[in-house]
């Protein structure tokens, strides 16, 4: 719709056959050479904490229970969640600390599989967003803007950059659930917001349907299907040369497209094939068809075939109580996975372009959210700092970027936004964030808004 | 593409003459390349030069530098600049992230060698009525590019282009086949007539204006809980169909509740401006939405009736358009004054809200008063006997008997065996440990329900209690004396879902006292009512964020009612309760003053008549007549009663509406720097920006005039936007593309003369809608044939000089709604609550929270039409989705059309349309005649509206043999294949011929032209 009328004619069409699945890359695009080909984010619904996860502050435990200091919290909005609290009870980690690696990156025992390839991460400890609660944080994560209505990051880029692959989807999204606490995505995290709907974001699911409707009827086997559409293709070619509209040639291999994906998704999501080796790595749960460990793997398979943008999505980060049970379910559900999707894309030589990036909408307090006992607390939201890695595509490993103070709670050193993220990645594959833009309503709206620049020491 | 079709435009312009002309050519240059740094937001940028307006564009900027000097492109800056050979001093640079093309540089150099003259941005101009037909113009511009129309479409492609045009579904072969038969002169005339009588039509009008509306049945955000707004999507429909002027039909929305005597169906329209999003999420800040919701308005207000993005001056200035922050909020003001909250409601529709009965209740409830009315009449005729009969009945009174208001009496508790002194009868001593369990299933209410607890008290604690666990914070309902304080309590969670209510003023100690709270079930602090002594008391809103119901999908609530305790120990009741009493409705007050009245029926009748209280003489009256009046009148009056409670019932289960409202002292508006609620500036006026016309002489400046202001003769805008749009919903594409943006930045008109006869031509005649859809249809311009040629293609891609009729597919509610009724299964039935129709399993429960899961209809609501299906914001049908709907989430007036791979499965193996397959393969069979030939023909007909090609029935043929003997063959496959959907097929039907004619069906509803306006 957007490049090609106009130049089409039927004369064309052989080559949309095999051409115009999803869209070719933008005039222009790559604005230069790109690092990475492709991004996988591994998105951590809920905030994450970074005080038992990465953000090691061994002084906390000198002022365990201690009210936190009004030099510390500033002032700073709470959510409604605390703000009726009447003390805020400074809690540290409960969980081991050690340093990792050449590079000697502090990681809690929660995740010892993550920790094993510490040196292939780039930990970014001193992110900040705006938002204070998950949907608009989300929103803003994935969008640019804390409210509805802007295409998400893989739209962007599907966008901009195209498909590499002629028989999937160049944005594909997974989710998983949690155990830990959980909260709403909604589908405009993946949206296309003003962009042409073909950019939006396929949600593939695990069962039957991979992707919605892909299945033909029981009973209707692709045989039939072969023929049905070889019977469709002459009445829609009859058309075609009747009427001359170049929507009738896409829409003619579109239904190709449809065809393909018929046995491209289902062949992509058959776990089956993968050796026993590929489940010892990933760990047991990967065999559980759906869950994070299992649309790792997916994720693997899906780089593989040149998808552009994989975004997965688990849920249940939302600790405000009972914070040490609920990390622990779920690090054991996504830690070695993660390592392991990290470690298989090197195996195979697919980090050096694929970016891996894994983090939430924001981090979480030092303060108790609730009752501090000696095993148990809540933390509330926090988004003055956080912590994220990156991994391959041009990040550099190895490196831990920006600090934090004493109490995790705000940053002393090298501040990123939540935009600066963004055109760091975009950078990496080769789009100048602030020349992809889309004129709508009168305005070019590019994915970082007004905002945003490329970190330089991120990049390997 | 936008390159491509600017270049086209401007290949036109130098084409046909050489005059460039500012409006046309130069202003989107400008807009587009330059106002971001060099308009109207330059100064806050510290930009000397602007080119937003000729004055500062042509002044002197020191040492004779301008930045055009009219008639001399050489001595002017902004040619200097942009063609600068040094990279570094080259303008646009290179962060602006837009570039000049070499045709542009020309055109501004052609131009100020021409004078440089200046214009008015054309929208702003009020349009004019130049001589002219719809027609004309369109020729007009065809002739400079040597154009002519194509031929006219052929009468069975008319019939159904102008059917889904508006109706939204396609012609039946019956009304093709009279249409084709009807040889006059008038025949399409008359078609067009018929057309826009049907009540389709405001269904398919309706459609369009919920995407503008961003209307949903969900609240969006997070938890994205239901709301109810139906009856006002059915207030649209009903509008469009009545053929309500438009002017009318955008003045009620916009402040139909403020109009003189504002009529039910006018304040039911404001809920136009309540379709924005609410976010209920636990920790927000109340404050910070607030002024979302109100900018929502203001965004959605301005794109829709006037095209303006006035969005883009909250934070700041307006780059493009000459719009500023402050009139931004000037504009903020006439919207600001609702009284409503930041936080919404997690479930239900948030304040301020009406009951909004349908059309049929309202009947329902006049007969309801009418009986009522009847019933009292008939206790009043007969005054005399009882005033006699309740003389006798008084002598004969003993015993502790006292009367309470009659109607959803709950529970009671006399206690009159008690065993302590009462104050009727015996009383209940509490010591802080025992508690009395209520009956099973008594006091079951919920937060939503209406319901009052009295009693007669003497001491401090629970009086009444219904919760999940023996706790003073836990979830459920609690009625205290607290350290001498009257207290209701509704927790759904402590902190941040509660309703807490407090009495001002302690109950004097040692005495018995009469306690009561009356609830209304609206989940407000403020509909908590307490009364102490029969007398309302003021009280403190402790908490008022009441939102989640205790009973809801993931949870129930068994929890009984407990009177002395059930709210935790130390709450236990201390000292005596008497005649409690729980009802399942919100006592009156006067009802209240009766039980408050505090004696016996005895002791009331022993006092002489003269010395009783008006209260004690009503309960007198009203025990009689409940319980020992003569029969006659006795059942008259508990009949009278009775209807009442019924009619309290039913008018709860009238849908609810959100409403805007003013409140009745006006909210101060301040500027809010940089657009952040927290950061509030100088305190504005509601006004009008300065670019636009003043408010009319004597309309008021609130949100009425505002809205008088907005259909008034002398808005540039209202008429131009609002045609553009009906223009845009024929042809796929309006004469000014950005139908949302008028402004600056917005597409010059592809006919502005046409736009603006238009305009006037629809203001002249009354805003009338029909009139306009029916002029425009009638034109030569609109009844051409879709066909191109490569030669036209390459010219006009985009079909923006109308030398061809429009072919654009179908919106997506319009290809599921001519399917189903194509298959005869559509179920056509006007308005009423959401429906949810098939939807793959777990769309919902993958992405929300607990609470709330997609239960699929059943029977006739799986087939109504599509503008009735539940829309939830956060995961909207799928089927709309793949096909381009709007998501709702906000305003949406340009129609969007793309062309995908899942467009095609979904069409392929989505139920709905196999289902649909199924039946059109049923049609074919049972109306095709018994050849094979005329059956294909028949189903043909059926979804393509017109008589296929012989090529056609060959593909036809072919298909149907290859099924027809695949399904011989393989009889499981085949009735697997049979089974999708809810509705059987009719009886004795050959199962293997009805498979074989539903692939052929299916065959058909995929193709192109079944899913598209030709």
């Amino acid at each position: 719709m957007m490049t090609r009328r106009g130049f089409l004619h039927t004369a064309a069409l052989s080559s949309l056959l095999t051409k115009d699945g999803y869209a070719a890359p933008l005039t222009g695009l790559p604005h230069f050479a790109a690092k990475a080909k492709r991004v996988i984010f591994l998105f951590q619904h809920g905030g994450p904490s970074q005080l038992d996860l990465f953000d090691w502050k061994p002084n906390l435990a000198k002022v365990r229970g201690q009210d936190l200091p009004d030099s510390v919290r500033q002032g700073q909005r709470l959510t409604g969640m605390t703000a009726y609290q009447a003390t805020f009870p400074t809690a540290p980690t409960i969980f081991q600390f050690a340093q990792h690696g050449k590079s000697g990156a502090w990681m809690s025992e929660l995740i010892p599989h993550t920790a094993k390839i510490a040196d292939e991460l780039c930990i970014m400890k001193s992110l900040h967003t705006e938002a204070i609660n998950h949907d608009p944080a989300v929103t803003f994560f994935q969008t640019g803007f804390q409210l509805a209505g802007r295409p998400s990051i893989g739209s962007w880029m599907s966008y901009g950059l195209g498909s590499e692959n002629q028989d999937l989807p160049s944005f594909v999204v997974l989710i998983s659930q949690g155990r830990g606490n959980s909260q709403a995505l909604a589908d405009r995290m993946w949206g296309s917001g003003f962009l042409p709907t073909k950019y939006q974001g396929v949600k593939f699911r695990s069962g039957k349907d991979p992707v919605l409707y892909l299945s033909n009827p029981e009973g209707y086997t692709a045989g039939a299907r072969r023929r049905f559409l070889d019977d469709l293709g002459q009445l829609n070619q009859a058309r075609l040369e009747e009427y001359q509209d170049p929507e009738i040639a896409t829409r003619i291999a579109q239904y190709e497209m449809a065809y393909r994906m018929q046995s491209s998704v289902p062949e992509l999501a058959d776990l089956s094939k993968e050796p026993e080796s590929t489940f010892a790595m990933y760990g047991p749960d990967a065999r559980k068809p759906g869950s994070y460990a299992a649309n790792c793997i997916l994720a693997r398979r899906l780089a593989e075939r040149g998808v552009r943008f994989i975004q997965l999505f688990h849920r249940g980060w939302d600790q405000h109580g009972t914070l040490p049970k609920q990390i622990r379910w779920q690090c054991e559900d996504t830690d070695q996975a993660t390592a392991a999707l990290i470690t298989d894309l090197k195996q195979r030589g697919l980090l050096d372009d694929t970016i891996v990036i894994w983090g939430g909408e924001f981090g979480r307090t030092v303060y108790s959210q609730g009752e501090l006992t000696e095993t148990n607390y809540g933390r509330d939201h926090h988004p003055r700092c956080f912590t994220m890695f990156a991994a391959g595509g041009g990040f550099r490993g190895g490196y831990t970027h920006g600090e934090t103070d004493d109490f995790s709670y705000n940053i002393t050193k090298d501040p990123m936004e939540v935009h600066d993220l963004n055109a760091t990645m975009m950078h990496l594959l080769g789009v100048d964030h602030t020349r992809l833009t889309f004129k709508f309503q009168g305005r070019h709206y590019r994915l970082t808004d007004v905002h945003g620049k490329v970190v330089k020491e991120l990049l390997s | 593409m936008r390159h491509y079709l600017f270049f086209v435009f401007a290949g036109f312009t130098l084409a046909a003459d050489g005059k460039l002309s500012f409006n046309r050519d130069i202003r989107p240059i400008l807009s587009d390349k330059c106002f971001a740094c060099h308009g109207p937001d330059a100064k806050a940028k510290g930009i000397a030069l602007r080119l937003d307006s000729e004055e500062a564009a042509k002044r002197d900027l020191g040492r004779g530098r301008r930045g055009i000097v009219a008639g001399d492109a050489a001595a002017s800056l902004v040619v200097q600049r942009i063609t600068a050979p040094k990279a570094g001093m080259r303008m646009p640079p290179p962060t602006a992230g837009v570039t000049l093309s070499e045709s542009e540089i020309e055109t501004l150099r052609t131009w100020i060698g021409q004078g440089a003259e200046w214009e008015k941005h054309w929208s702003l101009i009020p349009p004019v009525k130049r001589a002219g037909t719809i027609d004309s113009f369109v020729k007009e511009r065809l002739a400079k590019e040597g154009l002519t129309f194509s031929p006219e479409a052929s009468k069975e492609t008319l019939i159904r282009r102008a059917t889904l045009d508006l109706t939204g579904l396609p012609p039946t072969v019956a009304e093709v086949d009279a249409f084709l038969a009807d040889r006059s002169a008038q025949a399409y005339g008359r078609l067009l007539d018929r057309l826009l009588a049907s009540p389709r039509y405001g269904e398919r009008m309706a459609a369009r204006w919920l995407d503008a509306a961003r209307y949903a049945d969900t609240n969006g955000y997070q938890y994205d809980g239901e709301r109810v707004m139906w009856r006002w999507r059915d207030y649209v429909i009903a509008s469009f169909n009545k053929n309500k002027p438009f002017d009318v039909f955008a003045k009620e929305q916009i402040a139909g509740d403020m109009l003189p005597g504002a009529t039910f169906e006018q304040k039911l329209a404001t809920a136009f401006n309540r379709n924005h999003r609410g976010n209920t999420e636990d920790g927000i800040v109340a404050e910070e939405y607030a002024v979302e919701y109100v900018v929502d308005r203001i965004e959605t207000t301005s794109a829709v009736f006037m095209g303006l993005t006035m969005g883009c001056a909250r934070c700041h200035n307006h780059k493009y358009d000459p719009l500023t922050q402050k009139e931004f909020y000037q504009m903020f003001a006439y919207f600001n004054n609702v009284p409503e909250r930041g936080r919404a409601m997690k479930y239900g529709n948030s304040p301020p809200v009406m009951a909004a009965p349908t059309e049929a209740q309202q009947k329902k409830l006049a007969a309801l008063n009418a009986e009522i009315h009847a019933s009292d009449a008939a206790v009043s005729a007969k005054a005399g006997i009882v005033a006699a009969a309740r003389a006798k009945w008084e002598k004969s009174l003993t015993g502790p008997q006292a009367w309470a208001p009659y109607g959803e009496r709950n529970a009671a508790f006399s206690f009159d065996d008690g065993g302590a002194p009462g104050r009727l009868g015996g009383a209940q001593m509490f010591d802080g440990t025992a508690v009395v369990k209520g009956p099973e299933g008594s006091g079951a209410f919920d937060i939503e329900d209406r319901f009052t607890i009295s009693a007669w008290v003497k001491g401090n604690g629970t009086i009444a209690s219904r919760k999940s666990s023996d706790g003073f914070k836990t979830k459920g309902i609690g009625f205290y004396v607290i350290d001498g304080k009257l207290q209701f309590h509704i927790t759904s969670q402590w902190e941040s879902d509660a309703l807490r209510v407090e009495s001002e003023e302690r109950i004097p100690e040692g005495a018995w006292h009469h306690v009561a709270v009356a609830y209304g079930g609206t989940r407000m602090a403020e509909d908590a009512l307490l009364y102490v002594d029969g007398k309302p008391v003021k009280a403190k809103f402790v908490s008022d964020t009441l939102y989640r119901p205790f009973v809801n999908a993931g949870n129930k609530f068994p929890a009984p009612l407990v009177i002395g305790g059930g709210a935790g120990k130390e709450q236990r009741f201390r000292g005596l309760l008497d005649e409690v009493r729980v009802y399942g409705r919100q006592l009156r007050a006067d009802e209240i003053t009766v039980m408050a009245a505090g004696r016996t029926l005895a002791e009331l009748a022993a006092k002489p008549k003269p010395e009783r209280s008006a209260p004690e003489e009503l309960q007198l009256q009203l025990a009689f007549l409940e319980t020992a009046a003569p029969d006659a009148v006795r059942q008259a009056w508990v009949r009278g009663q009775e209807l009442r409670v019924e009619r309290e019932r039913f008018e709860r289960t009238f849908p609810s509406v959100m409403v805007m409202a003013e409140s009745p002292v006006r909210k101060t508006t301040n500027l809010l720097i940089r657009g952040a609620y927290d950061k509030p500036g100088d305190a504005v006026e509601p006004g009008m920006p300065a670019v636009l016309p003043p408010l009319p002489a004597g309309a008021p400046n609130n949100r009425l005039g505002f809205a008088e202001w907005l259909v008034d003769r002398g808005n540039p805008l209202t008429a131009r936007v609002t045609v553009n749009r009906f223009w845009q919903s024929l042809f796929g594409t309006g004469l000014v593309k950005t139908a949302e943006d008028f402004g600056q930045q917005g597409e010059w008109p592809s006919h502005p003369e046409l736009l603006d006869w238009l305009s006037v031509d629809f203001m002249d005649n009354g805003w009338n809608v029909k009139g306009l859809l029916k002029k425009i249809m009638l034109s030569e311009t609109y009844r051409q044939s879709s066909k191109a040629t490569p030669a036209l293609l390459a010219k006009d891609p985009d079909n923006r000089l109308l030398a061809r009729g429009p072919r654009i597919r179908m919106a997506a509610e319009m290809v599921r709604d001519a399917a189903l009724f194509e298959a005869g299964l559509l179920q056509e039935r006007l308005g009423g609550p959401s429906v949810k129709p098939y939807q793959p399993d777990g769309l919902w429960k993958e992405v929300i929270m607990q609470d709330m899961d997609y239960v699929q209809a059943k029977g006739s609501d799986l087939y109504r039409r599509g503008l009735y299906t539940f829309w939830k914001r956060t995961a909207a049908p799928p089927m709309m989705m793949n096909f381009d709907a709007s998501q709702r989430e906000a305003c949406m007036v340009r129609e969007n059309r793309t062309n995908t791979p899942l467009q095609a499965l979904n069409l392929m193996n989505d139920v709905t349309f196999l289902e649909a397959a199924r039946f059109i393969g049923q049609r074919m069979l049972l109306e095709g005649g018994t050849e094979k030939d005329g059956r294909l023909r028949h189903g043909f007909r059926i979804v393509m509206g017109r008589v296929p090609t012989e090529k056609e029935m060959g593909v036809l043929r072919a298909s149907l043999s290859y099924h027809l003997d695949y399904f011989a063959s393989h009889g499981e496959e085949r009735e697997a294949y049979l089974s999708y959907g809810d509705t059987e097929a009719a009886k004795g039907i050959d199962r293997g011929q009805l498979a074989g004619y539903a692939a052929v069906a299916s065959l058909l509803l995929n193709t192109d032209e079944a899913i598209t306006k030709e």
